[in-house]
């Protein structure tokens, strides 16, 4: 084979290679790594809660913007606190990397007794700005989690207090309100990182 | 956030020399009480230099009212937190208390904190006794 022939040759290979490539990116939709994307998104249900500030929550406001959603309480001092530090290090992290449109975290009570308005409000805080707290009647709260799927239950403990066992998952509500996908735990950075924008890439 | 503990006492009467200590506690964390909580968590390893299991019955700290030893669960997709009424750390071994699994519950305050205290013992067998600054959970 000639010079000549032998650097055509490489072009084209090179050439085909990265056709090839292209054609794989285009083709290929990304995939969540640990999301599940709920095949039927569903609306948020009727109810009526409140937020940190005492304004009415209903699923009204969970229009308009992209929403991780927990359940959890201000007693839980392992599982709760760990999954918003990872919610909220994951969104400084696309915030750091400049992305447009950041995820509220939200917090729902699965205290609601001993949650105040306030108190839950303090505790959100904590993780960041711009988080949404939410409280209120224990049979509101049991309307949003029997119609998302989210578990709870009372606890007692020796000492006469109680604990609350509550669904560990991070439920997903896209700007039109509904709930469209879930991250179980455990929950990791890394994991929303690479997900979150495939789940509203696909909105 | 982590802090390396001073280490006061292992097994009291193993104390100074070159000897290597029969129970390491390092990587200690001390979380502050959330907003709103009466409750911190505390977070280390616990290394066994012994060839025998080293058992932990229970954890007292003058800073709190009480700790307790627990272990969070993830169970069919629900979150528990289960008791632990005896920490076993196996001859030459580590154990890791770490966050979502198991941990110090060192409930209600007695007062201001800055560094926390916390005695390990066996029964009435005092076997560690470190000290770590409170440190803000690291967003």
């Amino acid at each position: 084979m000639s010079p000549k022939n032998l650097i055509l040759g490489i072009l084209l290979g090179s050439a085909l290679a990265a056709g090839i490539f292209v054609a794989t990116k285009i083709t290929t939709p990304a995939e969540p790594q640990s999301a599940f994307i709920i095949p039927i998104s569903s609306a948020m249900p009727e109810f009526s809660l409140l937020d940190q500030t005492g304004a009415a929550v209903t699923a009204d406001t969970f229009r308009g913007q992209w929403d991780l959603v927990f359940f959890g309480f201000t007693n839980c001092p392992d599982i709760c606190p760990t999954t918003l530090q990872t919610l909220a290090s994951a969104k400084r992290e696309f915030a750091a990397a400049g992305a447009e449109t950041l995820p509220r975290i939200v917090l729902v009570s699965v205290d609601p007794e001993r949650d105040t308005p306030e108190l839950l409000g303090q505790y959100v805080d904590y993780f960041g700005d711009d988080n949404l707290a939410v409280t209120g009647q224990l049979e509101e709260v049991t309307k949003l989690t029997k119609a998302l799927g989210i578990y709870f239950e009372k606890a007692p403990t020796d000492d006469g207090n109680y604990g609350v066992n509550h669904s560990a998952t991070v439920l997903v509500i896209d700007p039109k309100g509904e709930f469209m996908a879930l991250f179980s735990a455990p929950h990791l950075v890394a994991d929303y990182l690479h997900d979150l924008p495939i789940i509203m890439d696909s909105q | 956030m982590r802090s390396v503990a001073l280490i006061v006492c292992l097994f009291l009467a193993a104390c100074g020399g070159e000897a290597e200590a029969p129970l390491v506690a390092s990587d200690i964390v001390i979380t502050e009480p959330m907003p709103g909580s009466h409750m911190s968590a505390g977070y280390m390893s616990f290394t066994n230099n012994t060839s025998d299991a080293i058992n932990i019955t229970h954890v007292v700290s003058a800073e709190f009212d009480a700790v307790e030893m627990h272990e969070s669960l993830v169970e069919g997709g629900v979150a528990k937190m289960r008791p632990i009424e005896t920490l076993v750390i196996p001859a030459h071994s580590s154990v890791s208390l770490q966050p979502g699994g198991k941990h110090l519950m060192l409930m209600r305050p007695t007062g201001a904190l800055h560094t926390v205290s916390l005695r390990f013992y066996n029964v009435h067998t005092l076997l560690l006794n470190v000290s770590a600054p409170v440190s803000r959970r690291n967003n």
